[in-house]
């Protein structure tokens, strides 16, 4: 991995950002808020909301046709040409003809980085694919691909995160080991991270503020924070606060689907 | 529509079966010839290798001068359909009207565009490499086309995610993702180089495989035709087996079967498609006149589009022109459409029918796959030697050449009833008729509409290749007295009226074929 002293992690502006797909689905709501430098931001909501598209405007892999997207004073697309931008996508977009090494030496190559194997092993230990170096994604698992994914992006040292329902398809035990290891990564560089995730306790266990959103088209709901101390402790998940707040969460989702329905209900 | 799908050659594989399967074929061969010994029809196995062993020099030597042929042809032509992809993706917009015009010049009737260029190129190998070049570059074009595409969105994200634009792209995506399909694609086009070098020596060459057949057929000479169309029969499955060993090689998933061009079974709007025909064919017209200005060819052999139009509609004589050719297609419709109907109908019945016995399929599917590849064109001789030069040898020879893709097709398309689905049925002991009809048939379709469309072609070459060498019926003889005539309006003429018409007919299928796959596969519907 790069050793030379990272440039501060970028804050992200939203600035009346909305998505309307041609056919004319409403997916994002115009929305204004800005995601601290640094932090991590966890994006929660129902199936379908949304969630997955402002993360995509924020890459700049989709084109609002509303508002616009400011990462640190400049456009997504001039982070992304710089190799400051890493996405774990919902599917693991794994290259079939190239090894796990070489999936993830890829991104090094498309950041125009020089690869470096020893940290791309590295990471391949981290994710727990040791030894499956040299396997190619179609002999591996779901979770084993998705944790592939994980190491891509992971591997360029990102300044922006972000990551698209990473743990969907790993079990749960190493779900839990992951959600342990991975935080360590980016709260070193103090990367500024972006979660999308259905879970409600992976959002409290990884994130530092959570956005929790309606049903489609996306608005936020609530914007709750997540007051626990960094290393987050192993068993987190389980003490009372952490419950509570999870609670606080889920109530949030409620109250935004009945939200939803009413006024739905009254048009 | 794309119709192409994935294989796993290595599964499909059974050498034992294999090799019984081809000994079966060849105890019958020599069963036959000595049960017919005396009757000029058939020279068995036996009698083959005395004859090659006999001839080996003149042999040898024919087959050193059509491969060479076919080698260059088949460099150019793949080459060609390289740089139509690579224009295709760097203007997209262009895509269906470069894939509209590869059809057209695709649908030329070698066997009419043998003399032009034998006119246009004089003697020498220039038209059987033009040929093979014509024959190959549009299997190698269509599976590209699809190969290009062939990559998920998110691997588009992922380069774009970094700041990479479209080389990026093409280098690291598109280009691998494109292997596999245009490994299947030179897979197709080694034998059909072979073909169209043959075809190419048919038409006045002065040596190869092809003047030997010619010469063969007219002295009678059974053991040397059959001695030929076997070693054309062995080099083109070589050449298929090659290009499949290759493919295993080097790629690290099995290469897909394709089965035919994309896109046809797109439906457009109606002023949308009237627009791109319009367009078409002012781009064909267009090419035509300005390639022949630009090589100033001479206008006494080298008609432009004005003269086929005067030819057929405006000159005096125009009437009786179109009834020369009309009634030739006439008579070679008579022959090619039960053909084209009984190969599509005994390929698509056979595959069923090994669908529901699959011990048999173990054994008759690698001897298939081996027979497909040989272009059957090149045997042409030997079913006009055994069937005769009526209608039954040519409708067998259409029915033939449109058999073997077909069985193939249907039987790829069989499989590919998703495993869940025969599952449910398994789940309550449904019987493998029930399990037939309401799985693996609607699974077949896409496939079997594919090979129904590239068969039009294929079906068009073989009834004009046998009405030439040995009906004197039809277009193809017409074709044929035409160059002998020096009668260029009417061999111009005839190669347009053929294309148009080969065009149209597999427009006609692709019609068909998008209603029924809106049905049975939304999911390839664009």
């Amino acid at each position: 991995m790069a050793s030379s002293v990272p440039p501060p992690p970028p804050a992200i502006a939203l600035d009346g950002l909305a998505k309307t797909f041609p056919g004319g689905v409403e997916a994002v709501a115009p929305t204004t808020l800005t995601l601290e430098a640094g932090r991590t931001t966890a994006l929660v909501g129902p199936s379908g909301c949304g969630k997955s598209t402002i993360l995509r405007l924020i890459a700049g892999l989709e084109t609002p046709s509303a508002g616009g997207v400011d990462i640190a004073g400049e456009p997504p697309l001039a982070i992304r040409r710089r190799g400051e931008l890493a996405v774990a996508f919902q599917d693991p977009s794994l290259l079939p003809w190239r090894s796990v090494r070489g999936n993830v030496a890829l991104a090094m190559t498309l950041a125009r980085r020089p690869t470096d194997p020893r940290a791309i092993d590295r990471l391949i230990d981290l994710v727990g694919l040791g030894g499956f170096g040299d396997t190619r994604p179609g002999a591996l698992s779901g979770g084993m691909r998705q944790r592939a994914a994980i190491a891509r992006c992971l591997v360029t040292e990102p300044r922006l995160l972000l990551l698209d329902e990473p743990f969907g398809a790993v079990d749960e035990l190493t779900r839990r080991q992951l959600a342990q290891d991975l935080p360590r990564i980016w709260e070193a560089r103090g990367t500024t991270t972006l979660l999308v995730t259905h879970s409600v306790s992976e959002a409290v266990t990884l994130a530092d503020r959570i956005l929790v959103f309606s049903p489609r088209p996306a608005t936020v709901v609530a914007d709750i924070d997540v007051p626990f101390e960094r290393p987050r402790a192993p068993g987190l998940a389980t003490r009372p606060e952490a419950i509570a707040l999870a609670e606080r969460v889920s109530s949030a989702l409620a109250e935004g689907r009945a939200a939803r329905e009413r006024s739905l209900a009254a048009q | 529509m794309s119709a192409i799908a994935s294989e796993a050659p290595r599964r499909s594989w059974r050498p034992p079966a294999a090799v019984l399967g081809v000994l079966a074929i060849l105890a019958v061969w020599e069963l036959s010839a000595r049960a017919l010994a005396g009757a000029y029809l058939l020279a068995g196995p036996s009698d083959v290798t005395a004859y090659l062993w006999q001839n080996a020099g003149l042999m040898g030597r024919a087959l050193r001068a059509t491969l060479a042929e076919a080698a260059a042809g088949f460099v150019i032509g793949n080459a060609a359909a390289i740089l139509l992809a690579a224009l295709a993706l760097l203007w997209p917009r262009a895509e269906r009207g470069i894939a509209a015009l590869a059809l057209l010049v695709f649908c030329l009737p070698l066997v009419a565009t043998g003399p032009i260029l034998r006119v246009l190129f004089g003697p020498g190998p220039g038209p059987q490499i033009t040929l093979a070049a014509l024959a190959v570059y549009y299997t190698t074009l269509v599976p590209l086309l699809v190969g290009l595409r062939a990559a998920p969105s998110t691997w588009f994200d992922l380069v774009h995610s970094y700041g990479r634009g479209r080389l990026a792209e093409l280098w690291h995506i598109r280009a691998m993702a494109a292997l596999p399909y245009l490994f299947a694609g030179l897979q197709i086009a080694a034998p059909a180089a072979f073909l169209g070098a043959m075809v190419g020596e048919f038409t006045g060459a002065e040596r190869g495989m092809g003047v030997l057949t010619i010469r063969a057929m007219r002295a009678l000479d059974v053991e040397a035709t059959w001695a030929l169309a076997a070693v054309a029969a062995l080099v083109s499955m070589a050449a298929y087996g090659a290009f499949g060993w290759l493919a295993r090689r080097v790629l690290t998933e099995a290469p897909p079967v394709i089965l035919a061009a994309p896109g046809g079974a797109a439906t457009p709007r109606r002023g949308e498609g009237l627009a791109r025909i319009a367009v078409v064919t002012v781009l064909a017209l267009a090419l035509w006149w300005g390639l022949l200005e630009a090589f100033g060819v001479n206008a006494f052999f080298a008609k432009r589009p004005d003269d086929v139009w005067a030819f057929l509609i405006t000159a005096p004589d125009a009437g009786e022109n179109r009834a020369t050719l009309f009634g030739a297609l006439a008579e070679t419709a008579v022959y090619v459409l039960p053909g084209y109907l009984a190969g599509l109908a005994l390929g698509a019945g056979l595959a069923v029918l090994l669908t529901l016995l699959p011990a048999l399929a173990g054994a008759a599917m690698p001897v298939a796959i081996a027979l497909r590849s040989v272009p059957i064109v090149t045997t042409a001789p030997l079913i006009v030697l055994v069937l005769g030069r009526g209608a039954t040898g040519t409708v067998a020879l259409v029915a033939v050449m449109v058999f073997f893709p077909t069985l193939i097709a249907c039987l790829h398309g069989l499989r590919q009833a998703p495993g869940q689905v025969l599952d449910v049925f398994d789940a309550y002991a449904s019987g493998r008729w029930r399990r037939l009809v309401h799985a693996q048939v609607p699974a077949m379709w896409p496939a079997f509409f594919a090979t129904v469309r590239i068969a039009v072609p294929a079906a068009v070459l073989a009834v004009t290749v046998v009405e030439w060498l040995a009906t004197g019926r039809g277009v193809g003889a017409l074709m044929a007295l035409s160059a002998s005539l020096s009668d260029y309006g009417m061999l111009w003429s005839a190669v347009v009226v053929v294309a148009v018409l080969s065009c149209a007919l597999y427009a006609v299928v692709a019609a068909v074929e998008a209603r029924v796959l809106a049905i049975y596969a939304a999911e390839q519907g664009r």
